[in-house]
């Protein structure tokens, strides 16, 4: 929790990825295999449930779903737990996919440099 | 109706002084109520004579009388007195008008009606001026340097940017739908 700031501004300040730059390293550098997400709700159906833009993410089914289930149970508010968990849970995923996407990038620096350094210490 | 007939009868009363012009319309007779001609100000006092009867009116000691400064501005031998309000005199003292802080007679500042206690404050600070200011300046400036070095240096979460499906949501953003987007893949990790 604000290492990453120190490295940034200190003592990797070469190294660290900037979250404001585009990351350097394409996604299938170093992973071969990888599978691509997945989107479940389509265009038409966010559009009919007019979601604004930044909930059309990648876990735009699972709100959907808890929207149909609190419209359905009103007003019984606290009917749709099942629902919310797995919206709250699909986000936190999505979350930790951005850190490792980070420290992917951050890794990635790393090696660069490493190789860098290495033929001309050979 | 009856204020018209009041005007028409001053008009003639001061018609019938027999004097020419707008004088006609202006009273040369000052009312009763005011001061006297010795008690209103006059002009600058020259001699030391002048400056002892001008203390005299005033009310004040020949030594603490102090006529402003004769630069054309109209003062006369009004007395110039130190720019101090109302809120420095003693609170506890049984003046004659104790909202206004003074005693009846009491020679009054030129500015008189902006040193009373519901305007302008001359009393000391808590603390000396120049420290209080230094603190004040002080303390802002450390402040915008700080957020300047926080512009410069910013706190962030480590995480990338977040991924959205449909070439960045190229449609709902109003891109073109006749044109080819940029391909934007999404993968897990």
């Amino acid at each position: 929790m604000g290492a990453h700031l120190a490295r940034r501004y200190i003592t990797e300040t070469d190294t660290e990825p900037d979250p404001k730059k585009k990351f350097e390293f394409g996604p299938q550098v170093g992973l071969p295999d990888r599978n691509e997400r997945e989107m479940v709700a389509t265009q038409e159906q966010m559009n009919l449930a007019q979601l604004p833009v930044e909930q059309r993410d990648y876990c735009a089914h699972h709100l959907l779903k808890l929207m149909k289930c609190k419209r359905d149970n009103w007003p019984a508010f606290l009917s749709c737990k099942h629902e919310r968990h797995d919206w709250d849970y699909c986000q936190n995923q999505d979350y930790l996919m951005r850190m490792k996407e980070y420290e992917r990038e951050r890794r990635l620096q790393l090696r660069k440099k490493r190789l860098a350094v290495q033929p001309e210490a050979a | 109706m009856a204020g018209v007939v009041g005007f028409q009868r001053w008009v003639r009363a001061l018609t019938r002084a027999r004097v020419a012009g707008m004088p006609a319309l202006l009273s040369a007779s000052r009312a009763a109520s005011g001061p006297s001609k010795g008690m209103l100000p006059g002009p600058y006092p020259n001699t030391p004579e002048e400056r002892a009867a001008a203390a005299k009116k005033y009310n004040m000691r020949v030594e603490d009388y102090e006529p402003h400064p004769d630069n054309g501005e109209g003062f006369g031998d009004y007395p110039k007195l130190p720019d101090r309000s109302q809120h420095e005199r003693d609170p506890w003292y049984s003046w004659d008008h104790p909202d206004l802080r003074r005693n009846w007679g009491e020679p009054m500042h030129w500015n008189f009606d902006m040193f009373i206690r519901n305007r302008v404050d001359t009393s000391p600070t808590v603390v000396p001026w120049h420290t209080a200011c230094k603190h004040l300046f002080g303390f802002i400036g450390f402040m915008l340097f700080m957020f300047y070095v926080g512009e410069q240096f910013p706190a962030y979460q480590a995480v990338g940017p977040k991924q959205y499906p449909y070439n960045n949501l190229y449609l709902e953003r109003g891109g073109d739908p006749d044109k080819q987007p940029e391909e934007v893949k999404n993968y897990e990790i």
